[in-house]
C-alpha cells in the first residue's frame, strides 16, 4: 500500500504540490492524469525519494520514505519506475542494463542475474535483444528492457511516468500489452498516462491532477461519464479530441 | 642534412625526455584536479563553486607564459626561497592544465541526465555504486576524445618552460644551435618530433570519437 499524506512540495516560492492526501492500495493500478506541469511528474519521484519534500509524509509498504533512518536505497528496491525516455545505461548492452542492479545490490551471481534477466526479457518479448546496445533497439523495444530491467528487483510496487508518450504510435501498444499484463498478474501499480484504452482495461481508479492538486478520483467510468469539474470536463474534451 | 642533429642526438634526446616528464607530471596532478574542479563548477555550494570558478576564469584569461613567469620568479620573492625551474614548471602546469581539463570534466558531468541517474537510483544502486558504474563511464567514454586532445596541447605547452631556462627540447635545440649554428635543420627537426608525437595523439583521439559516435553513447 502507498499512502500519501498532506504532502505539499514547493520549488522556491512556487508550490508544486498542494496538500495531497491519496491511497493506493496492494494490487491496484491507478492512473493519475492531468495537463502537462500539473505536479505528475514530480509526485511520482516523491514517492520513491527522488525528490524531498517539505510537508506531509509518504509511507510505502509500511515504511516512511521521508524519514531520515529510513534506508532509502533499500525502500527503492521494491519500487521499480520507468521513465518516459527510457533512461536505459547507453554503455551497456539490454542484458547488462537488466543484471546490473540485481547483481550489485541483491549480489546474485552473474548467471543467476542473466537467466532472471533472459526469463524477463522473453516476458516482455524480445529475447533476440540480450545483446543489442539500446542505441540498435526502437523505442519500443527500449522502454520494454527498461521495464524488465525494473522487474529484475522484484519490485512490489511499479511507477510508471508517461511510459508511452515518446514512442511512434505503432510502438505503443507493445508497451501497454506488458503493463496490462503486469496489471492483470496483480502488481501494484502508480501509472502517469493519457492512454485511455490502458485506463479503461485495467485501471481501478483515475487520478485527475491539475495545479499540483488532485482535483477528482474516480474509476473510469465516473470519470469520463460524470466529470464533476470544469477543468476535469475540459481536460477530457481535449484528451478525446 | 641532419648533421647537427646527428651529433648532437643525445643531449636533444634527454632534452625529449624533459619534455615528456614535464607533459606526465602536468597531466598526472592536472586531471585529478581536473576532476575536482569540474565537480566544484557544478557544485550548488556557494562556497566552493564561486571560489572555482573565479580561479577557473582568472587562469583560464591569462597566458600560460605569465603563470610560468609568475611562478618562477614571483613565488621566491613572496617565500623568500628560490625554485628549481622544474618543481616550478610542474607547479604551472598543473595550475593551468587543471582548469581546461576541469572544464571537460564539467561538461561530462553535465552531459548525464537527471533521470539517468534517478533510474539508477530507482533500481536500488547507491549514490557511489552509480557514480562508479553509470556516471564515470559514460562521462569518461563522452570526454575521451577532448582528454586526448588536451593531453596533446598540454604536451605541445611544456616548450614554454623554456622561458625559466628548462632544458626540455626546444631549449636544447637552441643551445645546440648556438654553438653549431644550424637553426633550420634543428628548429625542423624539433617541428617534426613534436608533429609525430602530436599527429599520432589526434588520430588516437579521432579513433575514439569515431567509435564513441558509433555506439551512439554522445
Ligand atoms: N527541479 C525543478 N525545479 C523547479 N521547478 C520544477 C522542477 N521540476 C519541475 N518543476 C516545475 O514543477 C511543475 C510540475 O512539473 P512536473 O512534475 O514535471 O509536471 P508534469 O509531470 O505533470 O508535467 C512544472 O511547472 C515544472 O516546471
Ligand atoms: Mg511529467
Amino acid at each position: 500500500m502507498i499512502e500519501i499524506k498532506n504532502v505539499s512540495k514547493w520549488f522556491g516560492d512556487f508550490q508544486v504540490l498542494k496538500n495531497i492526501n491519496e491511497v493506493i492500495r496492494q494490487n491496484q493500478t491507478v492512473v493519475v492524469c492531468g495537463p502537462s506541469g500539473s505536479g505528475k511528474s514530480t509526485l511520482l519521484r516523491c514517492i520513491n525519494g527522488l525528490e524531498p519534500f517539505q510537508q506531509g509524509e509518504i509511507i510505502v509498504g509500511g515504511v516512511k520514505v521521508n524519514d531520515p533512518k529510513t534506508n532509502i536505497y533499500k525502500l527503492r528496491q521494491k519500487i521499480g519506475m520507468v521513465f518516459q525516455r527510457f533512461e536505459l545505461y547507453p554503455h551497456m548492452t539490454a542484458l547488462q542494463n537488466i543484471t546490473l542492479a540485481p547483481i550489485k545490490v541483491l549480489k546474485l551471481s552473474k548467471k543467476e542475474a542473466e537467466e532472471r534477466a533472459m526469463k524477463l526479457l522473453e516476458r516482455v518479448g524480445i529475447p533476440e535483444k540480450a545483446n543489442e546496445y539500446p542505441a540498435n533497439l526502437s523505442g519500443g523495444q527500449q522502454q520494454r528492457v527498461a521495464i524488465a530491467r525494473a522487474l529484475a528487483m522484484e519490485p512490489e510496487y511499479m511507477l510508471f511516468d508517461e511510459p508511452t508518450s515518446a514512442l511512434d504510435p505503432e510502438m505503443i501498444k507493445e508497451v501497454l500489452d506488458v503493463m496490462i499484463d503486469l496489471a492483470k498478474e496483480g502488481m501494484t501499480m502508480l501509472c502517469v498516462t493519457h492512454e485511455m484504452g490502458f485506463a479503461r482495461e485495467v485501471a481501478d481508479e483515475i487520478l485527475f491532477m491539475d495545479y499540483g492538486q488532485i482535483v477528482e478520483r474516480g474509476t473510469y467510468e465516473e470519470f469520463f461519464k460524470n466529470p464533476k469539474t470544469e477543468r476535469a470536463k475540459d481536460f477530457i474534451s481535449h484528451i478525446l479530441h | 642534412m641532419f648533421d647537427a642533429v646527428f651529433r648532437n642526438f643525445s643531449f636533444l634526446m634527454g632534452g625529449l625526455l624533459i619534455t615528456f616528464k614535464l607533459a606526465a607530471c602536468a597531466l598526472a596532478g592536472g586531471i585529478p584536479l581536473g576532476i575536482l574542479v569540474g565537480l566544484g563548477r557544478i557544485s550548488k555550494n556557494k562556497w566552493i563553486y564561486y571560489p572555482v570558478t573565479y580561479y577557473v576564469n582568472f587562469i583560464r584569461n591569462i597566458p600560460l607564459i605569465l603563470v610560468i613567469f609568475w611562478f618562477y620568479f614571483v613565488m621566491p620573492i613572496i617565500t623568500g626561497s628560490s625554485i628549481d625551474p622544474f618543481p616550478s614548471a610542474v607547479v604551472s602546469f598543473i595550475v593551468f592544465e587543471a582548469t581546461y581539463f576541469g572544464e571537460i570534466f564539467r561538461a561530462g558531468y553535465q552531459s548525464i541526465s537527471k533521470d539517468l541517474v534517478n533510474a539508477a537510483f530507482a533500481t536500488g544502486l547507491t549514490y557511489s555504486q552509480t557514480v562508479r558504474y553509470i556516471t564515470v563511464p559514460i562521462a569518461f567514454r563522452r570526454m575521451m576524445p577532448s582528454l586526448i586532445t588536451q593531453s596533446i596541447v598540454t604536451l605541445q605547452d611544456t616548450s614554454l618552460a623554456f622561458v625559466i631556462g628548462l632544458p626540455e627540447l626546444v631549449r636544447r635545440a637552441s643551445i645546440v644551435d648556438n654553438l653549431e649554428v644550424r637553426s633550420i635543420q634543428l628548429f625542423g627537426f624539433v617541428a617534426i618530433t613534436f608533429f609525430i608525437i602530436c599527429y599520432t595523439g589526434s588520430k588516437i583521439s579521432r579513433y575514439y570519437e569515431e567509435k564513441v559516435r558509433k555506439a551512439n553513447i554522445l
